[in-house]
């Protein structure tokens, strides 16, 4: 399951399509959060002006990425806060363990965060000798089951109750049961002894407020706020592409982000943290670290087209509508981002030479345009990326056909008598086997449009 | 500032403006409306936020005054210890307000104040909140005004104590409250029902690492 690589697209899917398991929670899955995306966008009368500010807002800092984040920067540090930047992630990587080393770390526990995944820094803490404890209840399962996530908002999604349970008994000692509250109550008791023993927490960011310096975490577990609470040191790893200007803009996207993840209209906790404390009596953390990590996302600034995949929330609602993810779930596109926007950034964070198939696991049907809550146009970059791909990838043959095509089309003898090639062709073989396979082929009719007209 | 990330983002911002019509992109930062979702304005803000609350699985008492609430909370406690979350142990925050409401109650509280690494030892919390939020049953914590990011969040059981005159319709009104004439708290918390996940087959289970059981005694005598 871990192994699987963009490279090996095609064969990830056909090996994920022939698994009934999988895809019938697949098919369960997201059919109940489309269904509740569905309900909770129809409860805001304004859905649709929401969206339209909400990418205005993106578009906005895009376009002056530096000044925002400057402006970041400048009031975080200004309460307290340690910013770092590391240009990809083997700087954020290092800056991270860096930093857990001088607190002379053991026990590292984390809240889920895609961008932790992207750099692999679980691996790298290991190296450096320290036991890292992932404690959101899913990135927990698939920890301990040494799998990776296969959904943005619900890691586990491809895991079934008796497989946990299993999982539950032969790692934690669990006594065996079908009981998903006895799961959940075994979770939490085994991660309470990781928080009170851990010496750094590290959280992922979901929004970085210019004009305060806040980050904002959301979350239904409360992991979060124990990660960002108990530790004396609390490190959290942002995309430089999270920052909006204003602590107003959050009421846009607070009521966009739940609603297209879950289908809730909050979800329980919002973490709203500025700086560090302002005396040893207060609660929470003595360090605060911001970790600004580009690994590629400052190239896509480059395009309007490709910019636009920086204006992502990763509410994780395009996989849910995506009829290509609906089949084979996650972990087929082998990397890090599934789905339909998995599709688009992965090839531009990780360069299209091993991921050029991701861009044709779409059918284009714009599904994932539709349920975007800060409308990124997903059809329109896949196109752009194949636009890349095809010079490199189109063969000499293809290349023929299409020249000796184009010279047919221009002459009205050439274009006749291809016709008449065609319904000949057509009767005594199968024109493309892949293709013909799974689909009946239209037959050419035996008189063309020309020929009735004359009629 | 200068450094490489930034220089990289200049000159990739500097590359793409041939291809961008910047004056079509809206500028439209400074009116940001708050929608009326599902508000009744016929109904109290205390009614709305109970309804609201009871919808994310928490629970609310309207109670009048310091009695009345003294009352609530020993209805709460003795109902809680009937229960398997015991309900023996209870931790307050730092308000005065929690510990003058609970000398009116017969209960025995065992500790009045709370270090960090014992916070797990007990059964209930018990603190106030800043404001609260109607249209989606959401707690404001602020944790420059009471020592309650823990006592909140650890044990199996949280009550929070909040003013009616408190209680802001939308979330983009209490937003706005949060940084009105003042510099923004170091930590503020917003806290919408008892702790859940859908992890496991996308089943509801409540009281993963958070509070089991939330709470809400909404003062409305001020």
């Amino acid at each position: 399951m871990t192994s699987q690589t963009s490279e090996t697209f095609r064969e990830n899917a056909k090996a994920a399509l022939a698994d009934v398991h999988l895809r019938g929670a697949l098919k369960h899955a997201t059919s109940v959060f489309g269904e509740r995306r569905k309900q909770a966008a129809a409860g805001l009368p304004n859905w649709e002006d929401l969206r339209t500010q909400a990418r205005a807002i993106k578009d906005e800092v895009l376009l002056h990425l530096d000044r925002y984040l400057e402006e970041f920067v400048t009031n975080a540090e200004s309460c307290g806060a340690k910013v770092h930047w590391a240009r990809d992630a083997a700087a954020a990587n290092s800056i991270i363990c860096g930093l857990a080393t001088e607190r002379q770390a053991r026990v590292v526990v984390k809240s889920k965060s895609m961008t932790t995944e992207e750099t692999h820094l679980n691996d790298a803490l290991e190296a450096a000798g320290m036991q890292v404890v992932e404690t959101d209840l899913g990135e927990y399962i698939i920890q301990l089951a040494e799998e990776t996530p296969s959904h943005i908002i619900a890691p586990a999604i491809h895991k079934t109750r008796g497989q946990i349970a299993e999982l539950f008994t032969n790692e934690l000692g669990m006594p065996p049961t079908d009981d998903i509250a006895q799961m959940t109550r075994t979770a939490r008791l085994t991660l309470r002894d990781h928080f009170a023993a851990a010496d750094v927490g590290i959280s992922g960011v979901n929004f970085g407020v210019a004009e305060t310096g806040t980050i904002v975490i959301v979350e239904n577990e409360g992991n979060i706020r124990l990660t960002t609470s108990l530790p004396r040191m609390h490190i959290a790893v942002m995309g430089i592409e999270k920052v909006v200007p204003r602590f107003a803009d959050l009421d846009i996207f607070l009521k966009l982000l739940p609603r297209s993840g879950t289908g809730q209209r909050l979800t329980t906790y919002q973490s709203f943290i500025t700086g560090v404390k302002k005396q040893q009596s207060d609660e929470g953390p003595e360090e605060l670290h911001i970790v600004l990590l580009d690994n590629g996302r400052s190239r896509m600034l480059a395009h309007p087209v490709t910019r636009q995949s920086l204006a992502c929330i990763r509410c994780g609602a395009c996989l849910n509508a995506c009829p290509v993810y609906q089949q084979i779930g996650g972990h087929a596109y082998g990397s890090v981002y599934p789905g339909p926007i998995g599709a688009v950034i992965t090839p531009q964070l990780m360069g299209i030479e091993k991921t050029s198939q991701l861009p044709y696991a779409s059918s284009l049907c714009g599904a994932c345009r539709e349920v975007c809550p800060v409308k990124i146009d997903i059809p329109q970059l896949l196109l752009h990326l194949r636009s890349e791909i095809a010079p490199r990838k189109g063969g000499v043959a293809e290349r023929l056909v299409f020249k000796v095509w184009a010279r047919a089309m221009m002459s009205p003898t050439l274009y006749k008598l291809s016709s008449v090639a065609g319904r000949i062709v057509q009767r005594v073989t199968p024109i493309s086997r892949a293709w013909t396979n799974g689909r009946d082929l239209r037959p050419i009719e035996s008189k063309s449009f020309h020929d009735l007209w004359n009629e | 500032m200068n450094n490489e990330i930034l220089n990289s983002i200049r000159s990739h911002l500097a590359a793409s403006a041939p291809h961008d019509r910047r004056e079509q992109i809206s500028r439209r930062l400074t009116q940001i409306n708050a929608d009326q979702i599902g508000v009744n304005l016929r109904q109290s803000a205390a009614d709305l936020f109970r309804l609201s609350l009871e919808a994310v699985n928490g629970h609310c008492v309207i109670a009048q005054g310091d009695t009345d609430i003294a009352r609530a909370l020993t209805q709460i406690i003795t109902d809680l210890q009937k229960t398997n979350l015991r309900a023996q142990r209870i931790a307050i925050s730092d308000n005065p307000l929690v510990e003058r409401l609970m000398y009116l109650t017969d209960l025995e509280i065992e500790a009045l104040t709370v270090a960090p690494n014992d916070i797990f030892s007990y059964d209930v919390g018990i603190s106030t909140a800043q404001a609260a939020i109607a249209e989606t049953g959401t707690l404001v914590l602020d944790s420059a005004d009471e020592r309650h990011r823990l006592v909140s969040l650890v044990p199996p059981v949280h009550i929070a104590i909040v003013d009616a005159s408190r209680i802001c319709e939308t979330l983009g009104e209490a937003l706005a409250l949060l940084r009105q004439g003042k510099e923004l708290s170091r930590a503020v918390t917003f806290v919408t029902g008892p702790s859940r996940t859908a992890d496991i087959e996308l089943t509801l289970t409540v009281g993963v690492h958070g509070p089991q059981e939330l709470y809400v005694i909404v003062n409305g005598s001020t």
